[in-house]
């Protein structure tokens, strides 16, 4: 059990928050004319480091909003937590 | 809409805690982005739509609680009839929806209002709440949304230990099971 704060509604719960896997994997241009190799790797393929990881994550049982997060696999600190579109504040 | 049933038969009152369903109130969800959708509401329903997250505003007769930073919930503090609740259902569909301002979706049949009175209330929600309740006890016109006993609740915090609370239909009877069990051992 560790706390998140939410961009939106400040510090909650980790049971309130689902994990939406990694954040920042840019949709290709032309799906049209990629190769399935190439498909298949934006589609699936995620990197999964342990150290700091950039993800996505969804207030389900608050505000309902997206967000990004900053957070060590090893040991769940999260570092920073910013809104989406926005640049992550580390790395 | 017409035919009104609840699940919930009494009011049910312990030493310090005393737990009430206030059934059929109104309630509106309000999306909406733009200032002009702010303004409009605010002049529909003379009370200033709360920007700031986790709060309220209200009048007598309404309340307008802050959900997300794009969706509020208008509900009404006391029990009204049908008419009354389709009627302002209607006007701010006309002058909301239809104009493309935000939405407005009536939720009367949604949730369902329970009504939480006593000292002792925030122990009986603690019992199985992961919300810290320190700050938000002692802030008249607090909301949040959060998870009690695994159901997703809304909390308004009415007036000094007298909350409102809002749970979906499905999951009221189990939720006031769960609270009368709750409140015997606080």
């Amino acid at each position: 059990m560790f706390l998140i704060n939410c961009p939106y509604c400040g510090e909650r719960d980790q049971s309130e928050f689902s994990a939406g896997g990694e954040a920042h994997i840019v949709r290709p241009k032309q799906p049209t004319e990629l190769s399935d190799d190439k498909w298949a790797e934006f589609l699936f393929m995620r990197k999964n480091i342990k150290g700091v990881q950039l993800e996505r994550w969804n207030h389900t049982h608050g505000c309902r909003k997206w967000f990004n997060m900053a957070r060590d696999t090893s040991n769940d600190k999260i570092h920073a937590v910013y809104k989406m579109g926005e640049k992550p504040p580390i790395k | 809409m017409l035919n009104y049933n609840s699940t919930i038969i009494e009011a049910k009152e312990f030493s310090d805690i005393k737990i009430s369903e206030v059934e059929p109130t109104l309630k509106i969800n309000l999306r909406g982005k733009n200032r002009d959708f702010v303004t409009k509401i605010g002049k529909e329903l003379s009370i200033i739509l709360p920007t700031d997250p986790n709060t309220s505003s209200g009048n007598k007769e309404l309340n307008l609680l802050w959900l997300s930073p794009d969706e509020w919930l208008i509900y009404s503090n006391d029990k009204n009839n049908l008419k009354t609740i389709n009627s302002l259902e209607d006007k701010l569909f006309n002058d909301i929806s239809k104009t493309k301002l935000g939405s407005v979706t009536n939720v009367t049949d949604h949730w369902i209002m329970i009504n939480l009175k006593g000292p002792k209330i925030f122990d009986m929600l603690s019992a199985g709440c992961p919300f810290n309740f320190n700050k938000f006890k002692d802030s008249k016109g607090a909301v949040t949304q959060t998870l009690l006993n695994h159901v997703d609740v809304i909390i308004h915090n009415k007036d000094i230990n007298n909350l409102n609370l809002f749970v979906r239909r499905s999951f009221s009877n189990h939720l006031w099971l769960w609270m009368n069990d709750s409140a015997r051992f606080v």
